[in-house]
């Protein structure tokens, strides 16, 4: 019988020495053939998982100790996760490409396909998409963007930042050309109207969702959180997602879900990667890293503590993305002494440790900063050099002509917040303190608030010195400069500084649209800041998302924009 | 005093004691410093359009204006809108409050299960190492802070085992919808119950899973204070006559223990529970911020941080008459329980 041959011949096989010589080589060829083709199917199954794509996940689970602030109209939203949600569910004209680093090369296309600048740089004229359709199916046309830099200029919202920017400093007025032509008329030429443009709150609005309720637009036409009606709640409509779902308990969100829009003017691009994106909401950095760590998010963004962030770096199931982030500074009072006095303020400057800093308090990962304008970006330049880090005998000496000695020592108080609302603040206070008086001839005491005590204390006056940081609105030196060392642009730092040098430099700067003159000019301010040193910029740090390993497409750059329609997970 | 003149009397008193909360949270959080509308403006401070804004929230007024007002909108049941987001603050505690009350109610159901039993069984094994045991334990937890143990709750079945997720209340998307039959519908805001009412087991399972550890956190933390007080009562009625007289009748141990002492023990616990629950609320604030829970002491701190003076008003108001609240459910409880209280 079949049965009993084969079974004979494995018999064989493992007999082979009591077989005669002829019968055992082809045996033996048999075995080989055998363990070949076993070999190339197994060869053959491997390589085909191997080369077959990864399977994208339809639904990408992102943790956040963020909250929408108030709502996602752009009229109002001024805070970060409100805007961030912004981007995700509108577009606007132009954006910034992934990975940018504040340059006009990094401007790409979006809604506009392409623009131009008139001679004098008053004149914005941008020829827009055709085809492209909100996701109720509206068409898209060049009336929607008028109406939407008429409608937030109009409300002037005071808590938003149509306001905090001050568009209407800038803008004049705004032209329908054609249906796909749009004209910006400008009071004055504004080197950065790129970067507001690409800013989160210029993203379009679908007026059918944003409608004007009166004659005129008035603060109740901005659109704020329905309960139950995600689509009535936001008004925008061009985005890569559509909001699917929309919970706030007492103000704070406890629930968000995103889905495809469908209708995506980019979607033939394979965008958004992520069908679905699920967010969970948590109250604090040490509730979100358990919850990254667990596995309960495939993605945590905002905020996780560094020393967290730290023991992530070595847990092979988390990768850590980078990318720039806030900046921080010192401010000093320069209404009475001892900051009245420029050559107290240039000393203090070059007594600080930032190298100590940035090594003791973010163990590594944060760069010392030179100039208010972060590393990378056109315009900074390492000006604050030229005073020295703990350049202590230089300190001595611009103090000793002023009295101050070993034994009668330059005394001020240092002020730092205790919210949070900075990284490690009073670490970085200590260190301040501790670097400042081993100069020998300073004497530094701390005093700390809560953030809502600390910006009484601001606008009151009575703070000598006090720690603040900045993430910038549009990504331009702009918005490092001219919030900071302009007099008027300045003064909600209330440190009363002011210099027509300075004003007048900063004019041309934001009146230049040429990127080698604007260039030169920062260069200038930033040599202005040194010599007058108002604010000593001191660390740039990193923003942080982490995210398990199966997690691509994690852009983290100049903008500090979170870009939810790149990042997807395989299976 | 009959038990309706006790009610009212005690129902009488609330009504200073919530006024006397009321003015003293409003006085403090003028003096302290710090102002909501300075929040408002983050980077650029805009004088004209703070002004608008402070007359727009009232905090233009004299301090007495200020107060007259709040107190006026009190008696309309009128909370005053939040000083942050614009939104009415009722309703806003209104959505935060069934998570605060859906946990207090299953952290005192687990302290006081686990604490008597405990308590009892530490009574009957006077001065045995089980009753060293039970003592060690109900100190340790006693002494414990909650968000502490709340962390190495979450690392141990959250991050270690994977069993239960370390945060939020349910999966997003989630949310029972009560009961819902053609128009009518019908939720109470507490998960457990709203998802019985809709018929998902599935979600509340989920549920359960969600509120089990803060629940455990929070119940692990008082159920010390019960150990203790129920052993030492115990220890007393167990000696007592009745006891001896239920024993020589041959009852079972379990039945003398539980059915009898523990009955005449259980007072002086029952009084506790309500002391106990003002307690839990000021345990539920940091339970809630290590567990991301969406109640109401959670929205305490951030509007604290916020100086949203209405918010934070109305929050502490609503925790004033919640104690107040179960403190004269428990008296009355209480009453029934023992007469010689209403004599």
């Amino acid at each position: 019988m079949a049965k009993s041959y084969i079974l004979n011949d494995l018999i064989n096989v493992f007999t082979v020495k009591k077989m005669k010589m002829k019968d055992a080589k082809a045996v033996g060829k048999m075995v080989i053939i055998g363990v070949l083709i076993v070999v190339i199917v197994i060869a053959g199954v491997v390589g085909y998982y191997l080369t077959i794509p990864s399977k994208l996940k339809e639904t990408l689970i992102m943790g956040t100790t963020d909250s929408v602030e108030s709502c996602l109209d752009t009229a109002r939203a001024y805070d970060y996760f409100g805007l961030e949600i912004v981007q995700s569910l509108g577009s606007p004209l132009v954006a910034y490409k992934p990975g940018a680093t504040g340059v006009e090369s990094d401007f790409i296309p979006q809604l506009a396909t392409s623009w131009s600048v008139s001679d004098d740089g008053l004149h914005w004229t941008f020829n827009l998409r055709q085809g492209v359709k909100y996701d109720d199916g509206t068409e898209f046309n060049a009336t929607d963007v008028k109406y939407t830099f008429e409608r937030g200029m109009g409300i002037a919202d005071p808590d938003g930042s149509f306001v905090g920017i001050g568009y209407s400093d800038f803008i004049q007025s705004i032209t329908v050309v054609s249906n796909y032509v749009v004209e910006f008329n400008l009071k004055r030429p504004f080197g950065a109207f790129l970067s507001l443009i690409a800013y989160q709150g210029s993203y379009i609005v679908d007026p059918k969702y944003a409608p004007m309720h009166g004659t005129s637009w008035n603060i109740s036409d901005v659109v704020v959180y329905q309960d139950g009606n995600p689509r009535g709640s936001n008004p925008m409509g061009l985005g890569p997602y559509t909001l699917k779902s929309w919970t706030r308990v007492a103000g704070k969100d406890t629930e968000m879900s995103l889905q495809a829009n469908p209708n995506y003017w980019d979607a033939s691009s394979g965008y958004p990667k992520a069908k679905n994106i699920v967010i969970k909401f948590y109250a604090d950095s040490a509730g979100l890293a358990l919850a990254i760590t667990a596995g309960d998010v495939d993605v945590a963004y905002r905020q996780l503590a560094s020393t967290d962030i730290t023991s992530m770096k070595s847990n092979n199931n988390l990768k850590v993305w980078n990318g720039p982030g806030l900046i921080q500074y010192l401010c000093m009072q320069e209404k009475y002494m001892p900051f009245n006095n420029t050559k107290i303020r240039q000393a203090v400057a070059a007594a600080i440790n930032r190298t100590e800093l940035v090594q003791t308090v973010f163990q590594g990962d944060a760069e010392e900063l030179y100039s208010m304008i972060p590393i990378g970006m056109l315009g900074h330049t390492d000006a604050f050099k030229t005073l020295g880090d703990a350049n202590y005998s230089y300190t001595k000496q611009l103090l000793a002509p002023l009295g101050y000695n070993e034994n009668n020592k330059l005394q001020f108080a240092l002020w730092y917040e205790t919210s949070g609302h900075y990284p490690q603040s009073a670490q970085q206070a200590l260190v301040l303190k501790s670097s400042l008086e081993a100069s020998g001839v300073i004497s530094v005491t701390l005093e700390s608030r809560d953030w809502a005590a600390y910006r009484t204390a601001r606008q009151q006056e009575i703070m000598h010195s006090y720690i603040l940081g900045w993430y910038p609105d549009y990504i331009d030196p702009d918005d490092y400069i001219y919030p900071f060392v302009q007099s008027s642009g300045g003064s909600w730092l209330h440190q009363n500084y002011a210099n027509t040098t300075m004003d007048q430099l900063i004019e041309w700067a934001r009146g230049n649209t040429t990127e080698s003159a604007r260039a030169t000019l920062y260069g200038q301010i930033n040599n202005l800041m040194v010599q007058d040193c108002p604010i000593i910029p001191i660390y740039q740090g990193y923003a942080y998302a982490v995210s398990r390993t199966n997690v691509q497409g994690v852009y983290l750059d100049a903008t500090q924009t979170w870009r939810l329609w790149l990042i997807y997970a395989t299976e | 005093m009959t038990l309706r003149t006790y009610i009212i009397s005690r129902i009488l008193l609330t009504i200073p004691m919530i006024f006397i909360l009321l003015t003293t949270v409003f006085l403090i959080l003028r003096v302290l410093p710090g102002e909501p509308v300075l929040l408002h403006f983050e980077k650029m401070e805009n004088p004209a359009a703070m002004a608008a804004m402070r007359a727009q929230l009232g905090l233009d007024k004299p301090l007495w204006a200020q107060y007259f007002d709040y107190v006026v909108g009190i008696f309309r049941g009128d909370l005053g809108k939040s000083m942050q987001d614009y939104s009415p603050v009722a309703q806003q505690i209104f959505s935060a409050f069934p998570a605060t009350l859906e946990l207090a109610i299953c952290s005192m159901i687990i302290a006081v299960l686990l604490g008597v039993f405990l308590g009892v069984e530490s009574s009957k094994a006077y001065n045995k190492p089980k009753d060293q045991v039970i003592r060690v334990f109900g100190i340790v937890t006693y002494a414990i802070p909650v968000f502490f143990l709340g962390m190495i709750l979450q690392l141990i079945f959250g991050v270690g085992l994977h069993w239960l997720p370390v945060g939020g209340r349910i999966s997003p998307t989630m949310e029972p919808t009560g009961l819902n039959i053609g128009n009518f519908h019908f939720s109470t805001g507490l998960y457990t119950i709203d998802s019985l009412l809709e018929g998902n087991i599935y979600k509340f399972v989920l549920t359960l899973k969600y509120l089990l550890l803060p629940s455990l956190t929070l119940g692990l933390v008082l159920c010390g204070i019960f150990i203790r007080l129920t052993r030492s009562n115990m220890l007393e009625t167990l000696r007592l006559d009745f006891v001896t007289a239920a024993k020589a009748r041959g009852l079972k141990e379990s039945t003398v223990t539980y059915s009898y002492a523990l009955r005449n023990a259980f007072l002086p616990v029952l009084t506790m529970m309500g002391l106990q629950f003002a307690m839990l609320l000021g345990g539920a604030v940091l339970t809630e911020t290590t567990f991301s829970w969406p109640g109401l002491g959670r929205y305490l701190i951030d509007r604290i941080n916020f100086r949203d003076y209405t918010a934070i008003q109305g929050a502490v108001v609503v925790f004033g008459i919640f104690v107040s609240l179960v403190s004269l459910a428990i008296d009355l409880l209480y009453a029934y329980l023992d007469p010689r209280i209403r004599l």
